[in-house]
């Protein structure tokens, strides 16, 4: 039989531990076990101001946490009421995309591509592949400084608040932003090309997809939750109505389904059903990838992670240009408190994320709930793991961990996220 | 020799990892002067059994956190507490403020057939069980701060965390007040080091780093209830990141 233990499985955010067992081509045992423990986030912000929700919940993930703001601050401002303005709205999605850069290059990198050239960690090719290293650090270093610019903080971004930001960077500080990102284009590039040319396996996820989606845009800060093999699309801050979480023995983590399947979030969903918005950059990219859309290859994640770099870093310079032409104010708009509710999503690096709040008439919040995108993906992986091994059972032992970890890290999971 | 490094975490978000990895400038420096022994978020490297400092993220949440402390505290000469979570407790701690059962309820629902993690205990700060050399304190780490504190690590010198309050920053920064524009802010308790980088963005402090030593409490809660906030405002906004103040009494 060959089976498969790994304990603490490295180079994911979290801790987890995968154990796959195959005999004679059949799966006996497929389990994601995570041990992360919950730090019980939703019990935390039980009779906590409204204001302090962002603060909070941003504390789920050190690794997305711009996206855990902007959709805190979301779902608190639908839950009062509270409109922002044009100029509010493209900060934001700024802060979300810088986290986006930081997180994509992370992951590649750091997390993923040790895999594919056989070592532990990336930090050997400083010395053999100085290029590689330095492109890595340059466009992570990018996406950091860019949500530091915005947010005042890379981790835990402080200007972002209800209504608006209580501190914008300076024109001249926006303008330098347009040229650098710009300028890491070709770095995105690079890396679709870098994780192109790596091997992975010919394999097609049964599970459904989501991602939001917009008319007029790549949704990343705001749209309508899609399903990619329904063909529906709802109100994300709805999801509780679409979206069915379950406990299962094993994890600390809540199982996630929609319309009784697994499902997948994350690159490949949003590029599927969101590839007539990829802008010039990310078309080019996505032709260097030499995938077509749509893909139900799971290990498509990696390269279509390194398209939307290409789209982003593009797309972000064109919003930091209107931000320079259209004037306005993102200065935190006034608003009365009351009693409401609300719910919101953004799409975060590994997928859809969803907030929502109940408050009282004095501000305090009497509920919360988080649906993080790996608690969403984590039923797929399973379903992949156990589709997938049996197809791989006969390499020698280290081949078959190998590339069962590639399955796993490819999701880009965020344990911790997915606990809270 | 260079001393072996190993970076751990406990209950946390993983956030000062992600600060050590965002060193970009540096972290090629850094990895130059030190041998890193183990880091998962980074490396598929296994732990070792020997080395020198242990760098630790979180707060301890089970028992099986407490007996990796434990064991980390026998084998390595030096112990980083890094973060708010290492330090105080941090944001797992604000658990603290309800019935463990109930915490269960209100995230799985009653009567859940949850089997993983046991031996689940209050959040608290590491050096509650162990002696820590060194204090990084902040949600999250501020990284040349952490730089200060490894130079200080690798040079023998002493651990030299501010102990004073966050207004004395503000004074430097030429921060206007902001009491002095209706607000509540903690930096009034707050320990500093961070240079006060949410105040100096127009955010009032909410106390990350933990009450500083030299802090005066009572005066803090006078100055508090005469600008006419609430006689409770400072123990409620604290709690955010300090409740084991509150369990340890």
């Amino acid at each position: 039989m060959a089976r498969l233990t790994v304990e603490h499985v490295a180079r994911i955010e979290g801790h987890g531990n995968i154990t796959v067992g195959v005999e004679n081509g059949e799966v006996r045992e497929v389990r994601m076990d995570v041990v992360e423990p919950a730090r019980f986030f939703e019990s935390m912000v039980v009779g906590r101001r409204f204001d302090e929700a962002p603060l909070i919940t941003s504390r789920i993930c050190g690794i997305c946490s711009p996206n855990h703001v902007v959709t805190s601050i979301k779902a608190i401002e639908a839950a009062l009421g509270v409109e922002v303005s044009e100029r509010t709205k493209i900060l934001r999605t700024l802060l979300v995309y810088g986290s986006y850069l930081q997180n994509h290059a992370t992951h590649l990198y750091i997390l993923a591509a040790p895999d594919y050239v056989g070592l532990p960690s990336v930090f050997p090719l400083a010395a053999s592949m100085p290029e590689v290293v330095e492109r890595a650090l340059r466009l992570k270093k990018l996406g950091n400084d860019l949500t530091t610019a915005v947010g005042g903080r890379a981790v835990h971004p402080v200007s972002a608040v209800v209504g608006g930001f209580t501190q914008e960077p300076k024109p001249e500080v926006l303008a330098s932003y347009r040229d650098m990102l710009l300028g890491v284009v070709d770095d995105a590039l690079a890396t679709v090309e870098l994780f192109a040319s790596f091997q992975v396996p010919d394999f097609a996820t049964a599970g459904e997809m989501l991602a939001l989606t917009a008319d007029d845009d790549y949704a990343i800060y705001d749209g309508d939750t899609a399903a990619m093999d329904a063909g529906w699309r709802r109100p994300a801050g709805e999801y509780r109505s679409f979206v069915t979480e379950g406990i299962v023995g094993h994890s600390n983590a809540k199982h996630s389904t929609v319309d009784g399947r697994p499902f997948l979030v994350g690159s490949v969903a949003r590029a599927n059903i969101n590839s007539d918005q990829l802008n010039d950059a990310g078309r080019a990219a996505l032709a260097r990838s030499g995938i077509t859309l749509p893909t139900r290859n799971t290990f498509h994640m990696n390269v279509l992670q390194a398209v939307e770099l290409a789209d982003a870093s593009a797309r972000c310079a064109g919003y930091v240009e209107r931000l320079m032409e259209m004037g306005g104010s993102s200065a935190p708009e006034p608003f009365r408190i009351r009693a409401g509710e609300g719910g919101s999503a953004t799409e975060a690096p590994r997928g859809t994320l969803y907030h929502s709040y109940a408050i009282d008439d004095d501000g305090l919040i009497t509920r919360g709930d988080v649906i993080t995108p790996t608690a969403q993906n984590l039923a797929n992986i399973e379903a992949d793991m156990r589709a997938f091994a049996p197809t791989v059972a006969d390499r020698s032992e280290a081949e078959f961990a190998l590339l069962i970890e590639e399955l796993v890290r490819a999701y880009d999971p965020c344990l911790s996220c997915s606990v809270h | 020799m260079a001393p072996r490094v190993v970076v751990l975490s406990l209950a946390s978000d993983f956030g000062c990892q992600v600060q050590l990895s965002n060193m970009t400038d540096e972290i090629l420096d850094v990895l130059g002067v030190i041998d890193l022994g183990y880091w998962q978020l980074a490396s598929s490297g296994h732990m070792p059994t020997e080395y020198d400092v242990a760098i630790i993220e979180g707060a301890v949440t089970t028992d099986e956190h407490l007996e990796l402390l434990r064991d980390v505290r026998q084998t390595a000469a030096v112990v980083i507490a890094m973060g708010a979570c290492a330090n105080t407790g941090g944001i797992p701690g604000l658990a603290n403020l309800v019935d463990l059962d109930e915490r269960y309820t209100v995230v799985y629902g009653s009567g859940s057939a949850l089997k993983v993690a046991p031996g689940k205990r209050a959040p608290m700060p590491l050096d509650e069980f162990i002696h820590v050399d060194y204090h990084v304190p902040g949600c999250p780490i501020d990284t040349s701060e952490f730089l200060r504190v490894l130079s200080h690590v690798l040079l023998g010198m002493k651990d030299r965390v501010p102990n004073l309050t966050m207004c004395a920053s503000c004074k430097l920064n030429q921060t206007v007040c902001f009491f002095d524009r209706g607000q509540l802010c903690l930096g009034l308790v707050t320990r500093a080091g961070c240079g006060a980088r949410c105040p100096s963005l127009n955010r009032p402090c909410t106390g990350c780093r933990g009450v500083a030593p030299d802090a005066n409490l009572e005066s803090a809660r006078t100055i508090i209830v005469a600008a006419g906030h609430r006689a409770d405002a400072l123990e409620n906004g604290l709690r955010i990141y300090n409740t084991s103040q509150e369990v340890r009494g």
